[in-house]
C-alpha cells in the first residue's frame, strides 16, 4: 500500500481538570490513505472531536506521532507552523452559528485565507472569493452580508469555502451537518462530495449519524471512550459489525423504513456511558458488554487486523484473538 | 362554485422569493434598534445638548465665573434687578423726634429705606434704660423669634438707629423691645415691616457701566444690574457661567477618566484573557490587589503629594487616582469576553488559516467585545461624575474659586434654607447627567445585547 | 372518535412590522393508547402546533385565531378544559428537547416529580415522594431511591430525560407530548428512551404525540404520521402510508434526503434544493411549490386542499385533484 496521507500512531491527548485527569483521546493509531475519506463515529465521550482538533493541532497532543506524508507534525503549534500547514490540513467546523464571526462578512471570512497568505493581491483575492462562493452554492451579492442573515445551511456553506479556499489536501469535518436539518444535510453532504471529487481531498468525516457516515465514508472508524474499536470498509462495519459496541451502536440506529424496525430485535443495551474520567481497567466496554469475560476486565485489547483476506477489519476485542 | 385550475407544469425555483433588503452591519442594526427605543434617543439628545451647554457654552455665556457682582448676592433666578441711581451715602445723625411726629405710630422709617440705609425711629418706652433692635426676615409670632438683633443702645434717650448690615431688596421685620436697666428685655415690643428698595451710587452706575446714558447717570434714574439668568452664589457669581465651567470640569473627569481607565482595562484585560493560564492569574491577582486599596485614601494621598494650592484645581489629581484605581473592573470584564470568544470556532478557524495572536487579538477579539466595553464605558460615566461630584463636595477635590458642580453642591448647602436655588442647581445638572448616561447605557446595551448571541 | 382532536389550526405570532403565519390549517388526531408522530423540519410549525394545545404560546406576540383541539371531545385549547379544570401536566403532560433547561436546578429531581402529585392529585408530601421514587423505577433509573434525592446537575442527558419522563407521567396523563425528546441524545441512548416511552405506553395505554425530524425514529415507534412544512400538515396517515404509499412530493423528498441502509444497493442522496419559505409573506399558494419538482400552476396560486387518498390517508396537493393530469402515482418511487 502506498504511503497514507495521514498515519496517526498511538495518539494520546489528556485533559487535566484540577485533580482529573480526562482521557479523551487514548492511544489511538490509524491511517487515512490519499483520496479516502474515512468517517470517524461514537456518542458523547469517543473522544472524536478531540481527536480531529488534535490532528490539526488546534489541542495539543499529550503523546504520539502524526505523520502527514511521511513528516511528522510538531507538538506545540506555533503561527508559524499553522500557516505552513494551512495549505494542507483544514477544518470544517460544527456549529454553523459560531464558527463565522458574527461581525465580518461572508467575503470577508472566505478572503481571509488569502489575506493572511500574502501572495495574493486583492484583485486575486476578490475574483477567487467570487468564484467560491458561487462554488459553494451561494450567490455573489452574498458576499457583503453578515452570518445572521444567513440560514444554518448556507452558514455551513460558507465555512466550507473558507477551509477550502487554500485548497488543502486534507480536511477534517468536524460534525459539519449536525446542527442542519435533514434535506440540508444531503444539499451540503452531496457538496462536499462533489467538492471532494474535483479538488482530489482526503477528508476526515466526522459525525454520529451512522447512516451518513456510511453514505459517505469509504472506511469507517468506531470509537468509545477515547479508543478505537473497530475500523473497516463502511459497508462491512455497518452490515456486519463484529464489535460487540459497534453491533450496539448500529442496533440501536433507527431505520426508516417501519417494517425493518419491526422486524428487528430490540438490541438491549445496559446502563449509560461512563465518564472519560474514571476510566475502568481493562477493555473500556467490559461492563456494559453482553459477552464480557474475565479477562475483559483485566487487559485492555489492543486494535488488531481480522480477517485480513476478505475485508481488512481492525478489532479491539478479547472475542477476536 | 366549481373553480377551473390550471394545471400546467411550471418550473420549480421558478420564483424562490430572494431577501433584498439592504445588508445591515452589527452597528447599523443596533442604531436601528436604539433608535426605536425613545429612552434612549431622548438621553442621547440631552447628552448632545450637555455636551454643546459645556463646550460652546462658555462661548456664548462670556461672564467670568468667579467675578462677584455684589450687589446681587444669593440672588434667586427672575429677581428685580432694577436699582435707582441716587446720591453717595451720607451719615446720620438719629434727630430728636417730636412725638407728634411720630404718632400714631410707635415705630417709624425715617425717609426712604434703601439698600444704603434703613433709618428708624420709635417712640420712648417709659421705664426702659435702653433698647435693643432686632430684623428678621419673617413675620415674628413670638417674642423668641424676633430674627436677628442688631443693635443694643443702652441710652435711653437715644430712639433712633440707622441699619446698614448686608441690605438687600426685600421686606424685613424690625422689631425694637425696650430693655430694663440690667439688660432684660421688657414686656412689648413694636414690629415694622420695612420694603426695601434697591439703590446705586452714581458713580458705581457709571463705573459698572449699567447707566443708559453715556459716560453719565443721573439721580433718580433706574438702571439695570447684571444679568444673571440662573440667580448668583453666596459670593455674588453667576451661576450660569459657573455651572458652565463647572460642566467642563465634570465631565472633563467624568468622561476622560473612564475612557482612559476603560483603554488600561481593555488592554490589560486582553493580555491577561489571551495569555491564559499562569500570566492570567498572576495579572487578575494584581488586579484583585489594585481592588482592595481604599480609594478615599489614595485621593487623599495624591492630593497632599501634588500638593495643590488655592488657584490650582485638583483635577489631576483626582483624574490620576481615578484611573489608577478604577481600571480593574474593565480588565475582568474584558478578560471574561475574551476567554469566552477565545474558545469560539470562528477564532479556531482563523488560527487554521494563520493568523497570528495579534491578529486574532485586534480582528477578532476585540471587536466582538466591543459592545461590551461600550455598555461599560457608559456605565462608568455617570459613576466617574458621581465621585468626582462627590470629592469636591467633600473639599478633596476641585480648589476653589474653580466651579465643579460637586463643589457648588458643597456650597450650595450653606444657604439652603434661604436661597435654595444655589445647591438645586448644581444638584439637577449633576443627577440630569447621570440619569441620562445611564440610560443611554441601558439603551445601548439592549441595542447591543441581541447582536452579541450571535445565533439568530 | 379520536381521543385528541386538532382541527384547523391556526397560529400567528407578530414581530417587527407584521405577522408571521406560523401555522395554517393544521389538523391531525391521535387515537387512545397509539403513537402519532409529527415529522418536519425546523420551522415548520410542529412545535408552536403542540404548544398551543398545551396553552403554553404567549400571548403576545402569539396568537391562536382559528382552531379547535378536543380531548374527548371537549374543547381545551388554552390549557384548560371550560370547566376551568386545568389539564396541562393532568391530562396532557409534555417533555422537551433539553431536560437540562425545562428542569429546576434547584430542587431534587424527586420533589421536582412529586410536584405535579401535591398540586393536581393531593397528595401528601411523604406519599408523593414515595411515589416519585416508584416512577423513577419505572423509568428504569437505577438505584432510584438515591437518585431521587439528588439535583439535575448530577444527572447524565438520558437520566434527565427519564426523569422528565417520570415527572410527566405522574399524573397519568392520557396523552403525552414528547417535543423532540431525544435530538440531544446519543443514538444508543435514543433507542433506550424510545423503548421506555413505548413500553410505558402500553402500561398506561396512554397515547403519544412525538415532535421529531429523524424518519428513523418515526418508523420506529409511531403508528400514524403527520408530515409538516410550512406550518401546514402536508400529509397525514399510518405510518405504512407515509413510507410506503407517500403521497406528497415533501414526503418523497424527504426520504429521497435520508440515506437508507439496505445492502448491496447505491443509493443517490437527492437534496430538496432550496429553502422553506418565509412565512412572514406567507405563500399564496402550496408552500412547497418553488421547491417541488412536480408544480403546477394552480401549486402556486391557490392553496391546495385536502384530498383523501386511501383509508385515513390524506394529501394536501393538486396532484390528487380529479383533473390533474399527472399520475399521482408518479411521485411514489419504490
Amino acid at each position: 500500500m502506498s504511503q497514507p496521507l495521514i498515519d496517526i500512531r498511538n495518539l494520546t491527548k489528556h485533559f487535566q481538570r484540577g485533580h482529573q485527569k480526562i482521557r479523551a483521546v487514548d492511544d489511538v493509531s490509524l491511517s487515512i490513505g490519499i483520496g479516502e475519506i474515512v468517517g470517524l463515529v461514537g456518542e458523547s465521550g469517543s473522544g472524536k472531536s478531540t481527536l480531529g482538533r488534535t490532528l490539526l493541532g488546534l489541542d495539543r497532543k499529550t503523546s504520539g506521532e502524526i505523520f502527514f506524508k511521511g513528516s511528522a507534525l510538531p507538538t506545540v503549534y506555533r503561527t508559524g507552523d499553522f500557516r505552513r500547514y494551512a495549505r494542507s490540513m483544514q477544518m470544517i467546523f460544527q456549529d454553523p452559528y459560531s464558527s463565522l464571526n458574527p461581525r465580518m462578512t461572508a467575503g470577508e471570512i472566505i478572503g481571509e485565507a488569502l489575506r493572511l497568505h500574502s501572495d495574493f493581491n486583492k484583485a486575486d483575492i476578490a475574483t477567487r472569493v467570487e468564484e467560491w462562493l458561487v462554488k459553494v452554492g451561494l450567490s455573489i451579492d452574498h458576499w457583503g452580508r453578515y452570518p445572521h442573515e444567513f440560514s444554518g445551511g448556507q452558514r455551513q456553506r460558507i465555512g466550507i469555502a473558507r477551509a477550502l479556499i487554500l485548497e488543502p489536501e486534507f480536511v477534517v469535518c468536524d460534525e459539519p451537518i449536525s446542527a442542519l436539518d435533514v434535506s440540508v444535510q444531503a444539499q451540503v453532504v452531496d457538496l462536499l462530495a462533489e467538492l471532494k471529487r474535483s479538488l482530489s481531498l482526503t477528508l476526515l468525516f466526522i459525525a454520529h449519524d451512522l447512516s451518513m457516515v456510511r453514505y459517505v465514508s469509504d472506511r469507517m472508524a468506531v470509537m468509545y471512550l477515547g479508543s478505537l474499536v473497530e475500523v473497516g470498509r463502511s459497508d462491512r462495519v455497518f452490515f456486519d459489525p463484529k464489535h460487540p459496541y459497534t453491533r450496539l451502536l448500529i442496533g440501536s440506529n433507527p431505520e426508516p423504513d417501519p417494517e425493518q424496525e419491526r422486524s428487528r430485535e430490540r438490541v438491549s443495551s445496559i446502563g449509560e456511558i461512563p465518564s472519560q474520567v474514571d476510566i475502568p481497567a481493562g477493555c473500556r466496554f467490559a461492563n456494559r458488554c453482553p459477552h464480557a469475560m474475565d479477562v475483559c476486565h483485566q487487559v485492555n485489547p489492543a486494535l488488531q487486523v481480522v480477517n485480513a483476506e476478505a475485508d481488512e477489519r481492525l478489532i479491539a476485542c478479547h472475542l477476536y484473538p | 362554485m366549481e373553480a377551473t385550475y390550471s394545471f400546467d407544469r411550471i418550473e420549480p425555483l421558478a420564483r424562490q422569493v430572494t431577501r433584498t433588503r439592504p445588508s445591515l452591519s452589527y452597528w447599523q442594526d443596533a442604531w436601528r434598534r436604539f433608535k426605536a427605543n425613545p429612552r434612549s434617543l431622548v438621553s442621547l439628545y440631552i447628552v448632545m445638548a450637555l455636551g454643546l451647554f459645556t463646550v460652546l457654552g462658555p462661548w456664548v455665556w462670556t461672564i467670568d465665573p468667579t467675578a462677584q457682582d455684589l450687589d446681587q448676592i444669593s440672588t434667586p433666578p427672575g429677581a428685580d434687578r432694577r436699582a435707582r441711581v441716587v446720591e453717595p451715602y451720607t451719615r446720620w445723625v438719629p434727630p430728636n423726634i417730636t412725638l407728634e411726629a411720630l404718632s400714631p405710630s410707635r415705630l417709624a422709617v425715617i425717609g426712604e429705606p434703601t439698600t444704603q440705609a434703613v433709618r428708624l425711629a420709635w417712640h420712648p418706652v417709659v421705664g426702659a434704660s435702653g433698647y435693643r433692635v432686632y430684623r428678621g426676615i419673617a413675620e415674628p409670632n413670638s417674642p423668641d423669634a424676633l430674627g436677628l438683633p442688631l443693635t443694643d443702645i443702652v441710652n435711653a434717650a437715644l430712639t433712633g438707629f440707622e441699619d446698614r448690615l448686608d441690605l438687600k431688596p426685600r421686606t424685613y421685620h424690625y422689631t425694637v423691645v425696650a430693655l430694663s436697666t440690667e439688660g432684660r428685655e421688657l414686656e412689648g415690643f413694636a414690629t415694622l415691616d420695612v420694603p426695601v428698595t434697591r439703590v446705586i451710587t452714581t458713580s458705581e452706575a457709571i463705573e459698572r457701566g449699567l447707566s443708559e446714558r453715556n459716560g453719565s447717570a443721573l439721580i433718580g434714574d433706574v438702571v439695570y444690574l447684571d444679568f444673571h439668568p440662573l440667580g448668583t452664589d453666596y459670593l455674588g457669581r453667576d451661576m450660569l457661567a459657573r455651572l458652565m465651567h463647572g460642566a467642563r470640569v465634570s465631565l472633563f473627569i467624568g468622561i476622560v477618566a473612564p475612557f482612559l481607565y476603560v483603554m488600561v482595562g481593555i488592554l490589560y484585560g486582553s493580555i491577561a484573557g489571551f495569555a491564559g493560564g499562569r500570566w492570567d492569574q498572576l495579572l487578575m491577582r494584581f488586579a484583585d490587589f489594585v481592588v482592595a486599596l481604599p480609594f478615599l485614601l489614595f485621593m487623599i494621598l495624591f492630593k497632599m503629594v501634588f500638593n495643590t494650592g488655592p488657584g490650582e484645581s485638583g483635577v489631576f489629581a483626582m483624574l490620576l487616582a481615578m484611573i489608577l484605581l478604577s481600571w480593574p473592573a474593565t480588565a475582568r470584564l474584558v478578560r471574561g469576553q475574551i476567554l469566552q470568544i477565545r474558545e469560539e470556532a470562528y477564532v479556531g478557524a482563523s488560527r487554521l488559516l494563520g493568523a497570528g495572536s495579534m491578529y486574532l487579538i485586534v480582528r477578532h477579539m476585540i471587536p466582538n467585545t466591543m459592545g461590551v466595553i461600550l455598555v461599560t464605558l457608559t456605565f462608568a460615566v455617570p459613576g466617574a461624575l458621581f465621585t468626582e461630584a462627590f470629592l469636591s463636595f467633600i473639599g478633596m477635590g476641585v480648589a476653589p474659586p474653580n466651579p465643579s458642580w460637586g463643589s457648588m453642591c458643597n456650597e450650595g448647602i450653606k444657604t439652603m434654607l434661604t436661597a435654595p436655588h444655589e445647591l438645586v442647581f448644581p444638584a439637577v445638572f449633576i443627577s440630569l447627567t447621570v440619569l441620562v448616561f445611564n440610560l443611554l447605557g441601558d439603551g445601548l446595551r439592549d441595542a447591543l445585547d441581541a447582536r452579541m448571541r450571535s445565533a439568530e | 372518535m379520536a381521543l385528541l382532536e386538532v382541527s384547523d389550526l391556526h397560529v400567528e405570532f407578530e414581530v417587527h412590522g407584521g405577522w408571521v403565519q406560523a401555522v395554517r390549517g393544521a389538523s391531525f388526531n391521535v387515537n387512545e393508547g397509539e403513537t402519532l408522530a409529527i415529522v418536519g423540519e425546523s420551522g415548520c410549525g410542529k412545535t408552536v402546533s403542540v404548544q398551543s394545545i398545551m396553552g403554553l404560546i404567549q400571548t403576545p406576540p402569539g396568537r391562536i385565531t382559528r382552531g379547535t383541539a378536543k380531548l374527548r371531545g371537549q374543547n381545551i385549547l388554552g390549557g384548560q378544559t371550560a370547566d376551568g379544570r386545568e389539564i396541562r401536566g393532568v391530562d396532557i403532560a409534555m417533555i422537551f428537547q433539553d431536560p437540562m433547561s425545562s428542569l429546576n436546578p434547584t430542587m431534587t429531581i424527586g420533589a421536582q416529580i412529586a410536584e405535579p402529585l401535591i398540586v393536581h392529585r393531593g397528595y401528601s408530601y411523604r406519599d408523593a415522594m414515595r411515589r416519585a421514587q416508584e416512577l423513577l423505577e419505572m423509568t428504569l433509573i437505577p438505584d432510584a431511591a438515591s437518585r431521587a434525592k439528588e439535583y439535575p446537575f448530577e444527572f447524565s442527558g438520558g437520566m434527565l430525560q427519564r426523569a422528565m419522563i417520570a415527572m410527566a407521567i405522574a399524573c397519568e396523563p392520557s396523552v403525552l407530548i414528547a417535543d423532540e425528546p431525544t435530538t440531544a441524545l446519543d443514538v444508543t441512548i435514543q433507542s433506550q428512551i424510545l423503548d421506555l416511552l413505548v413500553d410505558l405506553q402500553g402500561k398506561n395505554n396512554m397515547a403519544i404525540v412525538l415532535i421529531t425530524h429523524d424518519l428513523g425514529v418515526v418508523a420506529k415507534i409511531a403508528n400514524d404520521v403527520a408530515v409538516m412544512y410550512a406550518g401546514e400538515i402536508v400529509e397525514h396517515g399510518s405510518a405504512d402510508d407515509i413510507f410506503y404509499r407517500s403521497a406528497h412530493p415533501y414526503t418523497v423528498g424527504l426520504k429521497s434526503a435520508m440515506p437508507t441502509n439496505r445492502p448491496g444497493s447505491e443509493q443517490r442522496l437527492a437534496p430538496i434544493a432550496g429553502v422553506p419559505p418565509d412565512l412572514f409573506d406567507a405563500p399564496p399558494g402550496c408552500g412547497y411549490a418553488p421547491r417541488c419538482p412536480y408544480a403546477m400552476d394552480v401549486c402556486e396560486s391557490t392553496p391546495p386542499l385536502d384530498f383523501g387518498v386511501g383509508h385515513e390517508h390524506q394529501s394536501r396537493c393538486w396532484l390528487h385533484h380529479e383533473d390533474c393530469p399527472q399520475p399521482a402515482a408518479e411521485i411514489h418511487r419504490a
